[in-house]
């Protein structure tokens, strides 16, 4: 069996086939166009920042808040399937063959993107920096600690424990962050070495704990929350059947939706409710959240703050625009008796709620600019608020295919 | 169609296409406090038949009742009437047992306080007590179809419509699946239930419908059947290979 050429059979097929034919939609949508929009305000905004660099802005913390998690983040695309414990286990020591694009693929891509940030941030890094890194020597770094990071999650996925697993992973987070932090802010030749030893100590870590020749499972279950991010991402633009996330028990939430109205016209809610506090989507609106929230703290004093709050209250919008598409496929909506139309109205609700709620706790940051600013901060908040409710309007109108099942 | 009867099917015809129809024009009837079981070779419409039941496909020809409605007259109450055990266990991955059993008893209606009591003693019978808050993912086979027999039997409708239930239980699962249907029927509710384990059926079904190829080939109690196909002093297995040997 040619298991480089079946991987790259099943790559051509999950793009090819699963996303490509979304990508037209994709354009078309407005939600692209406004996007494209934002990149060219983006753009505007920080050819201005480059040219008028504020005193004192923090731009080692900047450049650790941006490239620790960029190096640090890694994963790899197998495409493996459920059934390949049975079809492919015989040719597990021979998988190499299959891994070897996988790993490849998995780093190239992102130290394009880490290349592209770099260049993004280096005007503004070498005009605010006091003693600023040399431009090739910065990158190689950076490239060098990708590829540890990668070399490092790879080593992870194979380990016997899940435990030590989880501990190795914590490791990884925090010999980029100090290995980042030795460069930004010590001199190169002593945060060399400082990285270095770091290295080879990490390095030699990594042989110590048991592991898997393959470890299928796990590598079925990433491969499942890869694709699902994928087609969760196309899901923002336009209905994509099928698609399954990867879930989080998430205990600490067991409460949310069990207050929800005991009666079947409200029972979708309930299974709604469940189904997002733990989901991705749930993660990426806490995690957007906490930023904008910050980012609105900190650009509280001008018009900046206002744009950036509107901006995460309509990317807030996009993501939870996901749950109007949540179930489409369920088999036991079919069967149980909900009421028709109360899916539509219990997911339009739903999003809106949580939209609402997440537009008042980003705007709170902007009332700590005090009563001089007060009516414009009530301004953007009641233009937060206008957006939710525009967002409620476009769901509304929208036609999805399990209306048709639905009403 | 006969006042006191759950579920009443009449000249059933019906498939995924139009040209090759899987049922021909079948009809039976489920009275309340029957067991009937639904018993056929694979592919023999056992569970097309189910899913016309259940409304998931619609009939070419004929009509189905259930307690005197048709789905199009009145679809939440056609659904209200009944649950359905799938052969294979249908969960949502992201939530719990317990939840499983909410959303149920929130959709069909059922009161807090009998959801709660009813969700106490199913996980009880099944065994399944610390399992309650357990994620469907984590769940083993066996133990996933529980919870979809669990479901059912919390919603508390007139007919249960369940189809090989006994795939992947334990023996006592069995048992205590067994012995809370009989428990039901004998509270007046009505099963239409599906399987190949035939030795274990016979003992507990008031009336057999044999499907064979799309066709009702039989149906009727025990005695009747076993006059059906000729055989006296058998087993509700052997009446089967008689009834659909020399068919095909």
């Amino acid at each position: 069996m040619d298991l480089t050429k079946l991987r790259l059979e099943r790559r051509g097929r999950f793009w090819g086939k699963e996303v490509m034919p979304y990508l037209g939609y994709v354009i078309q949508s407005g939600v692209a166009v406004l996007l494209l929009f934002l990149l060219i305000a983006f753009s505007a905004w920080y050819t201005s920042l480059v040219q008028h660099i504020p005193e004192g802005l923090p731009i080692r913390w900047i450049m650790l808040i941006l490239f620790v998690p960029l190096t640090v983040n890694s994963s790899f695309r197998t495409y493996l399937q459920p059934a390949d414990t049975v079809f492919l286990l015989p040719q597990e020591s021979k998988m190499s063959q299959y891994f070897n694009a996988s790993w490849i693929s998995g780093v190239i891509y992102k130290l394009l993107g880490i290349a592209l940030v770099f260049l993004i941030s280096w005007p503004l890094y070498v005009r605010s920096d006091t003693h600023p890194k040399a431009f090739w020597f910065f990158l190689i770094v950076l490239v060098a600690l990708k590829l540890l990071a990668s070399y490092g999650c790879w080593k992870e996925l194979r380990m016997v424990s899940r435990r030590t697993s989880m501990a190795y992973r914590l490791l990884r987070y925090v010999i980029l962050a100090l290995s980042i932090a030795a460069w930004l802010w010590q001199p190169a030749g002593r945060s060399m070495i400082f990285i270095l030893l770091l290295a080879v100590t990490y390095f030699v870590a990594l042989r110590i704990p048991a592991k898997h020749l393959v470890a299928w499972e796990r590598l079925i279950a990433q491969e499942k929350t890869h694709s699902g991010r994928v087609l969760m991402m196309l899901g923002w633009f336009v209905n994509v059947p099928g698609r399954q996330q990867r879930i989080y028990s998430r205990k600490w939430l067991s409460w949310a939706g069990n207050r929800i109205p005991w009666k079947p016209e409200a029972a979708y809610r309930y299974l709604l409710m469940k189904s997002f506090v733990r989901s991705d989507i749930f993660g990426i609106v806490l995690r957007a959240g906490i930023l904008g929230a910050l980012l609105v703290w900190w650009t509280r004093s001008g018009m900046l703050g206002s744009g950036i709050y509107l901006f995460f209250v309509f990317l807030a919008g996009v993501q939870l625009s996901s749950l109007l598409r949540y179930h489409s496929e369920s088999f036991w909506l079919h069967v149980y008796p909900i009421p028709p139309g109360s899916r539509r109205t219990n997911a339009i609700g739903l999003a809106f709620q949580i939209q609402l709620l997440l537009a008042v706790l980003i705007w709170l940051p902007l009332l700590g600019t005090g009563a001089g600013r007060l009516g414009t901060a009530f301004m953007t908040l009641a233009a937060g608020v206008i957006l939710c409710l525009l967002f409620r309007f476009f769901a509304g109108r929208k036609k999805t295919a399990d209306d048709d099942d639905d009403e | 169609m006969n006042g006191n009867t759950v579920l009443d099917i009449q000249g059933l015809s019906g498939g995924y296409s139009l040209n090759r129809p899987v049922l021909h024009d079948i009809s039976f009837q489920v009275k309340p406090g029957e067991m009937v079981g639904l018993i056929g070779l694979n592919g023999a419409g056992k569970s097309t038949t189910m899913k016309h039941i259940l409304g998931l496909m619609n009939p070419q020809k004929g009509e189905i009742r259930v307690q005197g409605k048709k789905r199009e007259e009145d679809s939440e109450t056609y659904h209200s009437s009944l649950a359905f055990v799938p052969e294979s266990p249908l969960l949502y991955e992201e939530m719990t047992v317990r939840e499983h059993l909410e959303f149920t008893a929130r959709a069909y209606n059922v009161a807090r306080g009998d959801y709660e009591e009813r969700a106490d003693r199913l996980a009880r019978i099944f065994r399944m007590q610390d399992k309650m808050d357990s994620l469907s993912t984590h769940l083993s086979k066996g133990m996933r179809q529980k919870v979809m027999i669990m479901c059912a039997f919390v919603a508390r409708p007139s007919l249960y419509i369940i189809d090989e239930p006994f795939l992947g239980l334990d023996p006592l699962g069995i048992r205590s699946l067994l012995d809370f249907m009989v428990e039901l029927k004998e509270g007046g509710s009505s099963i239409l239930l599906s399987s190949h384990i035939l030795s274990t059926i016979e003992n507990y079904c008031d009336r057999f419908i044999v499907l064979h190829q799309g066709n009702v080939i039989a149906q009727g109690s025990l005695q009747s059947i076993a006059a059906q196909a000729g055989t006296t002093g058998a087993g509700l297995e052997d009446m089967f290979y008689t009834l659909v040997q020399g068919r095909d």
